[in-house]
């Protein structure tokens, strides 16, 4: 017996790689990133390793990691949502019409801009668990019907807001750092705490994970799915109000742009510490890791066009680490 | 079967396959340790062991889905490697898996040509052959479906069937067969038993997979032990008895599994649920029956009564379109399974991986699922306090014997009697009143299923009700009343000494005769 124990032991030495794959299966996507910092790090310390850009970086990834988190939800309740982006620009038009020809204050507009929002989500669980639709195809269609709503609201024309306390909103610091990044921040604490400590939370997981076996446990998996819903497109809605102070206008379809970003932060983000499951702190990495490499792609001074040769690249490399390491590791 | 197939001339006493040495672990738990035997080709060879014992990785490791960690394997004296299934299939290895593998949206054909179809040189399915063999298959099997039935129609039953068939569909020289009569009935295992023979006269080699020691017993003429990975020994069927077989299986001689005395008289607790002239609009058809504090009720019938559909329907999966039910006096009328378990009405499905489990997620994750709430900090704070959750976890674990490497691991990585009992102690972390279990213990070890009597029946005397529906009549013996479903209706009650496998089998037959 104990022989054999010992061939064991000796074989898994010889092969010596036996811990390598199931790490690289977690840690793959992380690696990329720490190799990515120790790179630009040792190209251009002075500039890559300053604070000043560190706080850049964060404060570049802030909306596209709000979105991004918040889209971690309906993929996580095993959904899917086209209309995020044109529910982000909805937010931000929203918000500009309340203030600017209702002339609210902005705290009240920037609610009402996200109940509204929250009403779009809402619409979706409902045509996805209620009526049945798939869930690609009623995110697209409230996506458009919403896009067409954005401009009827604008008529067509961005919505420029005059409002400069909101203006200066995403210019202002505290301490040095922007606030964009403060609410980065705070909805990532209320996302992570929502999704991983909360019953809501583990019911999300529960009906991601086999939604039958949910339901046989009790959980109310319409309802989950379309809490999952909301949580996405309030989300979207508060990047697209971020945006709209921004840029000083709201326009039709700015949010578009923060779709595919987001979603392949948080495919990018299931690679990363769970094995392929989505969750926020992956999602939170992946648009960090993101903002890193253009970062040092735009100090090192390549051409900025590479950004998205660079940004597919990554995606792939991530989730391709995280697949091939699990499925080595399973064998 | 057309002549012709299955016609390999038997060679008695030669080897056709030869395990040598196999090991293979999974993280920390060992699963194959130096396995060695010899699979003479033409027999009927079962392999038995505890759940995790090693039987399943060994059907893996031929079905190219495992790869060892050293050791060889030989066909015909020969060593290959069997990198894929495809391989598997080459060498004539067919499986029929204790998970159906098939496609709910095709038909029976469909499935049954999955994988392999016969194609024309252009590449195009040979339909009108396919059909033809299929047919063939099906008739052996007497099949009671076409095959253009779609398979969502089926029951999981003749899923079965269907999945048997497809390993047929091929000229297979070994087929293994894991836990193939978990869902049949005492004909359907008969009628099944002489499909094994007439394939073994063939010549075709079976590796028998099953907890049913019985069947053990009567099939096949060799039998491999495994306990904790480990080949403990192969023995000629004709060596062994119940007694004998089950003491090699669990290492330790082991008393009688089920029927003792209760302590309490069940029969003088008030009624808790009562069900009467319950239809679904489908298989239940006017059911009536009632549950008493304290009782274990059993519910008998073949597959496609409506037992199970009753119990849905009692579990709130199903709404009812006639008839009531009452629970502790008052009108009860569950609109989903929340509703009962917040009565205290828990329903254990009958298929784990697909209705009980997240097999993604931890032990913990899922003893948790059905009690979420409970670890909540405080009632207005709904945050769920970690060690509490864990806490929790660790106690039905521990209570129930789950043998896990930790609360953290998957449960994809626990054998079947383990998942198994995760899902019951889901259930019970609700604390319910009356607990349904629907096949507790298909595919779960003799160990593991004496480990769940026993808690079955501490359940009880605590003052829980307990309803087990079963095909396995053996396990019926345990219940205080067992009342008998035929086509949806309550047909008979039999109570104590009636309750006997001989007489329920009977008796789910018997009005079938007369109509």
């Amino acid at each position: 017996m104990s022989l054999i124990n010992v061939n064991k032991i000796g074989g898994d030495g010889e092969r010596g790689v036996s811990w390598l794959w199931p790490a690289m299966a977690r840690y793959g996507a992380i690696f990329v990133l720490v190799a990515m910092i120790v790179v630009f790090a040792a190209i251009d310390p002075e500039r890559f390793l300053s604070v000043d850009n560190m706080i850049n970086i964060f404060n570049q990834s802030a909306l596209t990691a709000i979105i991004a988190m918040g889209l971690t939800f309906a993929l996580v309740s095993g959904d899917f949502d086209l209309s995020i982006g044109y529910v982000a620009s909805f937010g931000g038009i929203l918000a500009a019409w309340f203030m600017v020809d209702q002339g609210w204050a902005i705290l009240p507009a920037a609610g009402a801009a996200l109940v509204g929002a929250a009403l779009v989500g809402y619409v979706n669980g409902l045509l996805v668990t209620r009526i049945g639709i798939n869930a690609l195809v009623a995110t697209l269609g409230v996506g458009t019907v919403v896009l067409g709503l954005n401009y009827a609201i604008t008529g067509g024309i961005p919505a420029v807001i005059d409002n400069e306390t909101f203006l200066d909103f995403t210019i202002n610091k505290l301490w040095g750092v922007p606030y964009p990044v403060y609410v980065m921040i705070v909805v990532a604490i209320l996302l992570w705490v929502c999704l991983n400590r909360t019953p809501l939370g583990k019911a999300m997981q529960a009906v991601g994970g086999n939604r039958t076996a949910a339901e046989f446990s009790g959980i109310r998996v319409s309802r989950v799915r379309e809490i999952c819903f909301v949580i996405t497109a309030v989300s979207a809605a508060v990047t697209g109000i971020l945006l709209a102070s921004q840029s000083g206008s709201a326009t039709m379809d700015g949010g578009q742009s923060y779709l595919l970003s987001a979603y392949a932060a948080v495919f990018f983000g299931s690679a990363v510490l769970r094995d392929g499951q989505f969750h926020v702190v992956g999602t939170l990495i992946g648009v960090l890791t993101v903002a890193v490499g253009f970062n040092g792609i735009a100090i090192i001074g390549i051409e900025s066009y590479y950004q998205y040769v660079f940004q597919g690249m990554l995606l792939i490399l991530a989730v391709g680490l995280g697949s091939i390491g699990r499925r080595i590791a399973e064998r | 079967m057309s002549d012709g197939n299955l016609d390999k001339i038997p060679k008695p006493e030669s080897t056709l396959v030869a395990v040598r040495s196999v090991s293979k672990h999974f993280g920390a738990v060992q699963a194959l340790n130096d396995v060695s035997l010899d699979i003479e080709a033409g027999t009927v060879h079962a392999l038995v062991g505890a759940n995790g014992a090693g039987k399943s990785t060994l059907i893996n490791v031929l079905a190219g889905i495992v790869h060892p960690d050293s050791g060889t394997i030989e066909v015909d004296g020969v060593e290959v490697e069997i990198p894929r299934p495809t391989k598997a299939t080459s060498l004539g290895f067919e499986f029929v898996h204790q998970e159906l593998n098939l496609v709910p949206g095709f038909t029976v054909l469909e499935n049954m040509t999955l994988g392999h179809v016969p194609s024309n040189r252009f590449g195009l399915i040979r339909w009108r052959n396919a059909r033809k063999r299929a047919q063939e298959v099906l008739d052996l099997l007497e099949a009671p479906f076409s095959v253009d039935a779609p398979l969502r129609d089926l029951s999981v039953n003749e899923q079965w069937t269907v999945s048997m068939g497809r390993a047929l569909m091929r000229n297979a020289r070994l087929i293994a067969m894991d836990e193939p009569t978990a869902s049949l009935t005492d004909a359907e295992v008969e009628n099944l038993f002489g499909i094994i023979r007439s394939l073994r006269s063939k010549g075709v080699t079976i590796l028998y997979v099953s907890h049913r020691l019985k069947e053990i017993l009567d099939i096949t003429s060799r039998v491999t032990v495994f306990r904790d990975g480990r080949n403990v020994g192969t023995f000629s069927t004709d060596e062994l008895d119940r007694a004998s077989l089950t003491e090699k299986i669990v290492g330790r001689a082991v008393a009688g599994q089920v029927n003792e005395a209760r302590s309490t008289d069940p029969q003088d607790g008030e009624k808790l649920l009562e069900v009467e002239g319950l239809e679904d609009g489908s298989a239940v058809r006017g059911a009536s029956f009632a549950v008493s504090r304290r009782e274990i009720l059993g519910i008998a019938g073949l597959v496609g009564s409506g037992r199970t559909e009753i119990a849905h329907v009692i579990a709130g999966l199903k709404q009812p379109i006639a008839g009531h039910m009452s629970w502790d006096g008052e009108e009860y009328r569950p609109k989903s399974p929340l509703d009962a378990l917040k009565k205290g009405i828990a329903y254990v499905p009958e298929e784990r991986r697909s209705q009980g489990l997240v097999l993604t997620e931890s032990v913990e994750f899922n003893i948790n699922m059905a009690s979420i709430s409970r670890g909540v900090l405080r009632k207005w704070l709904p945050i769920i306090s970690v060690s509490q959750s864990r806490q929790g976890a660790r106690e039905v674990m521990d209570s129930f014997g789950i043998k896990a490497p930790s609360v953290l691991t998957a449960v994809s990585n626990l054998s079947g009697g383990n998942q198994q009992k995760v899902v019951i102690g889901k259930y019970l972390r609700t604390d319910p009143r009356l607990l349904i279990l629907d096949e507790p213990t298909v595919g779960v070890d003799v160990g593991a299923r004496s480990d769940i009597y026993r808690d079955i029946r501490g359940l009880v005397e605590s003052g829980t009700a307990v309803v087990i529906i079963s095909s396995d009549f053996d396990e019926l013996v345990m219940c205080d009343r067992v009342v008998v479903i035929k086509e949806g209706r309550v047909t008979e009650s039999v109570t104590g000494s009636e309750i006997t496998k001989d007489n329920l089998t009977h008796l789910c037959y018997e009005s079938k005769e007369h109509e």
